[in-house]
């Protein structure tokens, strides 16, 4: 799946984020920055179809969560595209974990320097998303 | 580079005065458009897309120096119920509003500013640029 990646100039590449919980959203796409992407985030399938469906729009790479509420889940998204933009690359990652280790992978494709290990992303989402939780108990 | 460990989702020790926005737009195309502009400026950028994905970010521990925020949004809190709540529980921070209509509410002399979209972008990073510089970090 990163195959394409991996033979192109990563300097130029984007990638669309989508992903409806927002500590991991903005944590994975800043982490994706940091190593040279531009990023463009989407806080569910539905805006992820306007932002496909504008060819304008140079994006390379579609990383999406599964499960998102709406009208369409992440598998759903990717026959979508399957259908409209067959050129772009879909990559689905269902848990925090595995989100990082795909962004980690894109990582070492990227042009800049790996600043920090999906490790270290998957404890801050852990911990930012543990503070949310103990302040909605109180 | 590279010897430091870096916390994800920090600036970098050699950016510490990257200041923080907090983007706030339930249009997707508006919201990447702004949040490019200001990256571009120097800005670090979060991007919510309501005002609860905002109160997420804001109730985190990460830190955020202007909340910029559009006015009409779906979801349990608008852009002005946001903008009370974070004058009320966080008040260092800076608030811009945007909106395409006229600012009509009783909390508009609250706000650090007021945008009528449409609106340059530039005018907006200008903008925030001067209150930053207002007050010390």
């Amino acid at each position: 799946m990163l195959s394409k990646v991996e033979n192109r100039s990563a300097l130029k590449e984007t990638i669309l984020v989508v992903e409806d919980e927002i500590l991991v959203r903005s944590t994975i796409a800043e982490y994706l920055r940091s190593c040279g992407y531009r990023v463009i985030e989407a806080v569910n399938a539905d805006e992820a179809m306007e932002v496909i469906r504008h060819l304008e729009i140079k994006l390379d790479i579609v990383f999406s969560d599964i499960e998102m509420p709406g009208t369409m889940d992440g598998f759903a998204l990717a026959s979508w595209i399957r259908k409209h933009r067959p050129e772009l690359d879909v990559i689905l990652a269902g848990s925090v974990r595995r989100a990082a280790d795909s962004a980690e992978k894109l990582c070492e494709d990227g042009p800049l320097p790996k600043p920090y290990q999906a490790e270290a992303v998957v404890r801050r989402i852990r911990r930012l998303m543990a503070a949310r939780a103990s302040r909605q108990q109180r | 580079m590279g010897a430091v460990p870096v916390e994800p989702g920090r600036p970098a020790a050699s950016a510490s005065d990257t200041r923080t926005i907090l983007l706030v737009e339930d249009e997707v195309l508006l919201r990447l458009t702004l949040a490019e502009d200001l990256r571009d400026a120097g800005f670090r950028v979060i991007e919510a897309g309501t005002g609860d994905e905002a109160l997420s970010i804001l109730y985190s521990d990460d830190p955020v120096d202007v909340v910029v925020s559009d006015v009409r949004m779906p979801g349990s809190l608008d852009g002005l119920a946001l903008a009370r709540l974070i004058r009320e529980r966080f008040p260092l921070t800076k608030i811009v509003s945007m909106s395409g209509h006229l600012p009509v509410s009783e909390i508009d002399h609250e706000l650090d500013g007021f945008f009528a979209k449409p609106f340059p972008h530039q005018n907006l990073i200008d903008h925030i640029k001067l209150i930053l510089e207002a007050e010390p970090q």
